[in-house]
């Protein structure tokens, strides 16, 4: 549905889009992750038909941004960084206005339609100016998905409003996937986590990282984390653990240790084995999961 | 051009939602009506009522009045982010520049057809001369439509109503003065080459007297299609940045 080929983009000298190539199937959730100034808004910036790169292609649903310009920009609904709004409007005649802008085949109904999905139907007649950002941050979708477009672009849309609309908008996002390709960037790694099949990590413009949430974090954790408590004995405890193939320190951690393994060896039984041996017991054993969040934070600072 | 019929709509709506837009019509409402009255007056029993006094007010108050209802067309957009939308969506680019320009000329030319009502009255109690009347009423139509063109390139200029709604009417205003100054400079070419250039050049010697010329009806005919296509390449050149 969506497909991006060598794509980049400069303001000026800044390289603001490095060579960026991804694609997104029908009905995926694909989820552009990177800190402030990675790239995210001007990669959707040219994939919505709002500003031509300078180098790399793109198409939307087969057509291609630059070539086919109008019809790529139909395929498309989008909601950009601040919702952008005219205050004077009603609910409605907002929603309605862009549906039919966008060749929506019945404007008035699909408003009404869309108003309802995103819980806004009883401001209908409300003028905009007068709603708070949390439904203004809902009208902002209502407009992306009213004309009912095979693939819609979220750029940040759980930013600025409370836990509880973040949880709404995930949610409806998530429903999204149903019968859209959808494609939303983030720098909240929990929200692309929950809400992606697929994430993409830009920093500085490039691609450092993507896969699914899962196997992201199996490809990038470094080495396994054990986490062993021993019993029985007090002392000699660290030392034994050393002297196992496979670990590459130890440190101690609370009333355990933490043990660092080799990528691919696994000292499970060799620890067991020889912790009883030498009178331990084990009270606790469990692998420490590096979070997405700390591998994201140490991806992005090995970069800088 | 896909999208001007939806953006004419939107933006005729917008006039009549705005209180500033029912402010300035209510100010050329009360203006005018006191020139007619005026006029009338000075008329009763010694002459014909004069047809285009309100199309020749309007050729001076123009140069403040199509800034004011220009200046928010495309520094609003700008300025809320909604031309982004607009530059995403399957409208073109000349399509929204259009739809624009159009809806803030319907909405002059309501406000000039309410006017018209004072030479309807006089056919009861004198009578107008009708065509001189109509011509004068074309004539300010197509002025008025050229000077709102000017007002939308400066509203397409900058995020700011204000700066846009002050820019205009010095262009304007050089636009409506050039004429003056053709009239004091010597130089007889000279001179009449401003004079061409001006926009009381093809107004205030044809069509405020009644006369009807192709060249004048080019003319600002010529400066709304000239506006229009900078508006449009400013507004293209949102995409470059
Ligand atoms: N109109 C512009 N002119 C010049 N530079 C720009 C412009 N827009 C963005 N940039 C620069 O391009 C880089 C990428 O910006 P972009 O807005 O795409 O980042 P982002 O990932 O959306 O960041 P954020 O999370 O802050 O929204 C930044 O360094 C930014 O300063
Ligand atoms: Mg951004």
């Amino acid at each position: 549905m969506i497909e991006v080929k060598h794509l980049t983009k400069r303001y000026g000298t800044r390289l603001a889009v490095d060579n960026i190539s991804f694609k997104a199937g029908a009905g995926e959730i694909v989820g552009l992750l990177g800190p402030n100034g990675a790239g995210k808004t001007t990669t959707m910036r040219i994939l919505t038909g709002f500003m031509p790169p300078n180098g790399g292609s793109a198409t939307i649903a087969g057509f291609d941004v630059m070539r086919n310009s109008v019809k790529a920009r139909g395929q498309v609904g989008y909601l950009p960084e601040r919702v952008p709004v005219y205050p004077d409007m009603t609910v409605h005649g907002y929603v309605a206005f862009w549906a039919k802008l966008r060749g929506a085949p019945n404007p008035r109904a699909q408003a009404d339609q869309v108003l309802e999905r995103v819980q806004l139907s009883d401001r209908r007649n409300t003028l905009i100016r007068n709603l708070s950002k949390g439904m203004r941050q809902r009208l902002g979708l209502a407009q992306a998905l009213v004309h009912n477009p095979p693939v819609v672009i979220l750029d940040e849309p759980t930013i600025g409003i409370d836990p509880q609309q973040v949880i709404e908008v995930r949610d409806e996002v998530r429903k999204l996937g149903q019968d859209h390709t959808v494609l939303l960037s983030t720098h909240i790694l929990s929200e692309a986590e929950q809400v992606c099949d697929r994430v993409i990590i830009i920093n500085k413009g490039h691609i450092v990282a993507q896969g699914k949430p899962a196997e992201l974090r199996r490809k990038l954790q470094p080495e396994m984390h054990l986490y062993v408590v021993l019993g029985g004995k007090r002392d000699g405890g660290e030392k034994l653990l050393r002297s196992i193939s496979g670990v590459e320190a130890v440190e101690a951690s609370g009333e355990g240790f933490n043990v660092r393994v080799k990528k691919g060896a696994d000292i499970r039984t060799e620890l067991i084995d020889k912790a009883l041996r030498a009178g331990y017991n084990i009270q606790e054993m469990r692998p420490v999961m590096m979070t997405l969040e700390n591998m994201f934070l140490d991806i992005i600072g090995r970069e800088a | 051009m896909p999208g001007v019929f939806t953006v004419f709509q939107r933006e005729i709506g917008s006039y009549f939602t705005s209180l500033y837009a029912y402010l300035i019509a209510f100010a050329i409402l009360i203006i005018t009506g006191i020139l007619f009255i005026t006029d009338l007056d000075n008329a009763a029993g010694q002459r014909p009522p004069d047809p285009s006094v309100i199309p020749t007010f309007l050729s001076f108050a123009m140069i403040f009045f199509a800034p004011l209802l220009t200046m928010r067309l495309l520094a609003e957009e700008k300025r809320e982010g909604t031309l982004e939308l607009l530059l995403t969506s399957p409208a073109s680019d000349t399509g929204i520049v259009v739809g624009k320009f159009l809806g803030s000329w319907a909405y002059f030319t309501l406000i000039l057809a309410i006017t018209f009502i004072y030479q309807i009255i006089l056919i009861g109690i004198a009578q107008p001369d009708l065509v001189h009347a109509i011509s004068a009423y074309l004539g300010i139509w197509l002025y008025g439509g050229a000077c709102l063109a000017v007002g939308m390139v400066f509203s397409a200029i900058t995020e700011n109503q204000i700066v846009a709604a002050f820019l205009a009417s010095a262009i304007l205003f050089l636009l409506w003065i050039g004429d003056r100054v053709g009239q004091v400079v010597t130089n007889i070419d000279f001179a009449r080459v401003l004079r061409e250039l001006t926009l009381q050049g093809h107004f205030s010697t044809s069509f405020a007297y009644g006369l009807l010329h192709a060249e004048d009806v080019v003319y600002f005919a010529g400066i709304i299609v000239v506006m229009l296509f900078i508006t449009i390449r400013l507004v293209e050149s949102n995409r470059w940045r």
